[in-house]
């Protein structure tokens, strides 16, 4: 609170009823803030438990719009995570049969459904937002959204959970935002023990990020990488070989071919980097989409997309990686080539 | 449902899951998110308990309940809800007080593990307790704005709820409150005492009035002579029996005590009249106590015809509702009377010797002590503030944003799994920040998992504490009531003194009534004396060793020491901590150590002076 905005997002006041149903996060984010959610026209695209997640998220955060795109059906795999679907939906258009349950959780946001396919979409489309939200899609399509996106000066959100591991990627690129910087000053008398009070200072800031290309490009045997990789977990590792399953068999590996699918991913395991921390244990918990996992990425994410839409505190840059043996979330910095 | 498909999970986990028997303690924010997260997953025999009924505030990050809901039972409407996401679980509901007597260990030994979702810090230690007697894992976990928390508490393997000290609400001397308000703040814990004064409960460490006795005005006056001024101006407008009280009260450094309300009431609650005593009267009286000010900016008294010299005609009832705006003192002395009048009504309808309690949500009980701690910060150079965020100060309100609920509650079940497949020291406790640490993590785990404290006490083998307490001052009620039960958090304790088992606190009704009204020094509870608490129903035992100290003006009357052989180093700091100045610092740096404490808006009433001892945390509204 207290910083200046751009009067022409900002100016609307908010009613008695939205002030009312958002005391709580107003308290912590400000009026401003609020103000800005209102406008903000957002894309959900992939209705799967993670995809419901943030549609959760986003829509109680009290957004203009949340539009549900997925032309894919719900299946018996979507009832681990996926809570907007009701039972009896199955077979039918996931976006569609998140709908009722979606449009419960805030009646004050416009929420519509759209089953075409993503691959079918053009600019004009992705024109219409202020932040894109990818789950799931192979490299090759986030690759085209994102080109997109840049294009347009469209955020970009790319993520996905197997199992109970998740990640997202951000291509934000040119952010500004306000962020508080903790100073202290002294606040006694001068004939006193000295005595200090924060104060926060809030401080404009712009932040560069690079495209999906620059994760594509990256390269996790790199020497200079390894130690980092040591440090911080096999995360990033896990999220290439999921990735190049992915690409290699055109699908995910499945329940229902556990072992065979085990079998493929310790293979491309080994081929990616031999003698790796990433333990069959670790490959044993990627099926399907856990709940709690699911619930974790799923509120880090839209805790970036509300980040990003009313431009406070610093979005993570830019690769984030939810490690479910520790229960660790961090972040790794790719960088363009 | 995600353990009733072969192959999601790894065959170990998926029937641990299934069999699995689990309790959920709250069902607001946290336990909303914990519940869907169970049902999904696959767990099949839950129950749930949450004594809290739905708000519209609770609306933007309790998913499971929607407008239609409000007022309803949250655990109920939970269930109802979670049900639907998955038809084949059972869950059982309990719309009650996890620290009802229904609940006792034998209901805590049914489950393999409990999830608590709470948001106050007294049902926090309470479960933690039965945790413990009972022997089941206990993941607990917290949230406030963007920080969260989830730990995991087991019997001898980790630390218990109560093993480390938590931060203490923060407290103010009487006089900063009474004479020398330098912070917001000041005027608002000022203006909810002047609200109890008027309407309220009266309690005697919430004088309003200006307080001769502060030792700041007196060292110096003592020289100069007159260290009490009379307030003859105050005097004559009140009648024979008032003064009376005040000669009596001025001995004790209260000047116009007790009447304040009775006044109040003969004046009709004329909005000009009180205006006048509270904000320019007493300012005046407080000017002449000028040793306050050779240091300090004086304050200015404002009076009520030079402010509104048309009076309040009481149509200006649109400015109360801009909750955003900081009022002007002329819209202040507005809002000031259109809330006096309301109030005076209110009052006025009650029977007997009813009160009327201070609540946040109380459109004018919150105008006044909007408008009046507004124009007493104005008296005292002190920035104003918007009602909007008075209402967060006063009403000790934690923000709470659905994300930081999901990312914690995901976490609790996360270690849920862990625990169930006997995991136990591979769950740290993590906690999620807004900004990232130097390593990039903002969902952070702790390094190790710290184990037991062997000075708990409450998980240690024979607890004792070492209770710092003014014998000579404190009551037996004040022993049961303030520190047995509202500090060291017991339901129902009985008392003996060790060395001849006298009792002195029954959990009988009427069997130690004769001693509740005395003092501790009267019936020989001095120092070095040791005191057998028991409470039968968390079938918690621990041991009090009685350390006498003389509690000096405006020092708290007790003091809580874990670890006895911390005392006598101590004693030097502690005396230093009547200084509030330093005692702040000290507090900031724990505030910024531990996370959070609890989901959603204080039920207490906020800060308070710290003449008396009083329930020191922050107990957060049901939520």
């Amino acid at each position: 609170m207290g910083v200046e905005m751009d009067i022409k997002e900002a100016g609307v006041e908010l009613t008695e009823a939205e002030n009312e149903l958002y005391d709580r996060q107003i308290r912590l984010w400000g009026l401003e803030s609020q103000k800005r959610l209102r406008t903000a026209k957002i894309l959900i695209a992939g209705l799967c438990g993670l995809g419901a997640e943030i549609t959760k998220n986003i829509i109680l955060s009290g957004v203009n719009s949340v539009k549900l795109l997925d032309d894919k059906s719900v299946t018996e795999a979507d009832f681990c995570s996926q809570f907007l679907a009701a039972r009896e939906s199955l077979n039918t258009n996931r976006a569609e049969a998140s709908l009722v349950r979606a449009r419960a959780l805030n009646p004050m946001v416009d929420i519509s459904a759209d089953r075409e396919p993503l691959k079918e979409k053009t600019a004009e489309f992705f024109g219409q937002f202020d932040v894109v939200v990818v789950n799931g899609e192979t490299n090759e399509e986030l690759l085209r959204i994102d080109s997109i996106c840049r294009e347009l000066g469209v955020k970009f959100i790319a993520t996905d959970v197997w199992g109970t591991f998740g990640f997202y990627f951000a291509s934000l690129q040119k952010h500004s935002y306000v962020e508080d910087v903790i100073k202290h000053k002294v606040v006694s008398n001068p004939d006193k023990k000295k005595k200090y009070e924060t104060v926060s200072i809030p401080t404009q800031r712009e932040v560069d990020y690079p495209g999906y290309s620059a994760w594509l490009d990256f390269d996790i045997t790199a020497p200079s990488y390894l130690r980092k990789l040591k440090r911080n977990g096999p995360g990033v590792l896990l999220l290439s070989v999921l990735q190049k399953f992915r690409t290699t068999h055109q699908r995910d590996p499945s329940y229902k071919t556990r072992a065979a699918d085990l079998e493929l991913l310790r293979g491309i395991r080994d081929e990616l980097l031999p003698n790796s921390d990433l333990t069959d244990e670790a490959l044993g918990v990627i099926f399907a989409q856990i709940s709690p996992a699911v619930a974790v990425v799923g509120g880090v994410v839209a805790q970036e997309v509300i980040k990003v839409v009313t431009k406070m505190e610093a979005p993570h840059r830019n690769l984030f990686v939810f490690d479910p043996e520790t229960c660790a979330g961090y972040f790794e910095t790719i960088e363009a080539k | 449902m995600a353990a009733a498909i072969d192959g999601v999970f790894p065959s170990t986990l998926q029937e641990l899951v299934k069999k699995a028997k689990v309790l959920v303690v709250g069902a607001g924010g946290i336990g909303c998110e914990v519940l869907k997260n169970l049902v999904l997953s696959g767990f099949s025999d839950i129950e749930i308990i949450d004594l809290d009924t739905i708000d519209l505030s609770n609306l933007n990050r309790q998913f499971l309940f929607h407008r239609e809901h409000v007022g309803k039972s949250k655990a109920r409407v939970a269930r109802e809800s979670a049900l639907s996401f998955n038809p084949d679980a059972k869950i059982t509901a309990y719309h009650d007080s996890v620290t009802s007597t229904d609940y006792g260990v034998n209901f805590f030994k049914k489950f393999d593990l409990v999830l608590s979702a709470l948001d106050n810090r007294a049902a926090r230690n309470h479960v933690n307790r039965m945790c413990l007697n009972a022997d089941v894992p206990l993941i607990e976990s917290g949230t406030a704005g963007y920080n969260g928390q989830v730990e995991l508490i087991k019997r001898g393997l980790t630390q218990c709820y109560e093993c480390t000290p938590k931060d203490k609400q923060r407290s103010f001397p009487g006089c900063t409150i009474r004479n020398t308000p330098s912070e917001p703040i000041h005027c608002i814990v000022w203006a909810k005492h002047l609200f109890n004064q008027l309407f309220g409960e009266s309690l005697e460490d919430e004088d309003i009035s200006p307080d001769a006795a502060d030792p700041d005005a007196k060292e110096k006056d003592e020289a100069g002579g007159d260290a009490e001024p009379k307030a003859d101006g105050q005097e004559k407008e009140k009648g024979e029996e008032s003064k009376e009280e005040d000669k009596e009260a001025t001995a004790n450094g209260n000047v116009v005590r007790i009447n304040t309300r009775q006044w109040a009431k003969d004046c009709k609650y004329d909005a000009g009249k009180l205006f006048n005593k509270f904000f320019n009267e007493d300012i005046t009286y407080l000017l002449r106590m000028s040793n306050l000010w050779k240091t300090r900016k004086a304050p200015v008294p404002v009076q009520w015809d030079t402010l509104l010299p048309d009076g309040s005609s009481g149509d200006q009832k649109e400015v109360a509702k801009q909750h955003h705006k900081i009022w002007s003192i002329e819209e202040c002395g507005h809002v000031f009377a259109n809330a006096l009048k309301e109030l005076s009504a209110n009052f006025l309808k009650l029977e007997g010797d009813d009160t009327l309690s201070w609540d946040k949500d109380d459109q004018p009980a919150m105008d006044f002590v909007a408008a009046c701690a507004n124009v007493r910060s104005h008296i005292f150079n002190i920035e104003r503030k918007s009602r909007f965020e008075i209402k967060s100060m006063a009403g000790n309100i934690i923000p709470a944003i659905a994300t930081t609920n999901a990312i914690t509650a995901g976490i609790s079940v996360m270690r849920a799994f862990k625990v169930l497949e006997g995991k136990l020291e591979q769950c740290k406790a993590v906690y999620a920040r807004l900004r990232p640490n130097a390593r990039n993590h903002f969902l952070v785990p702790d390094a190790s998992l710290p184990g037991p404290n062997p000075n708990c006490h409450v998980c240690a083998s024979d607890p004792a504490i070492t209770l710092k307490i003014d014998t000579k001052r404190i009551r037996i009620r004040e022993l049961r009531d303030e520190v047995l039960v509202k500090t060291l958090n017991m339901l129902n304790p009985d008392v003996t003194v060790e060395s001849n088992g006298t009792i002195l606190i029954s959990s009988e009704e009427g069997e130690t009534e004769c001693n509740e009204g005395k003092l501790l020094s009267e019936l020989n509870i001095v120092d070095g004396v040791i005191l057998k608490c028991d409470d039968f129903f968390q079938n918690y035992e621990l041991s009090i060793i009685i350390s006498h100290f003389d509690a000096e003006r405006d020092q708290t009357l007790f003091e809580v020491v874990a670890d006895a052989s911390q005392l006598k180093p101590k004693e030097e700091e502690q005396k230093k901590e009547a200084v509030p100045e330093e005692k702040e610092d000290a507090e900031q740096k724990t505030a910024k150590k531990r996370a959070a404490n609890g989901e959603g808006d204080a039920k207490d009433d906020g800060p308070s002076t710290s003449k008396r001892s009083r329930p020191t945390e922050v107990d957060e509204e049901d939520d």
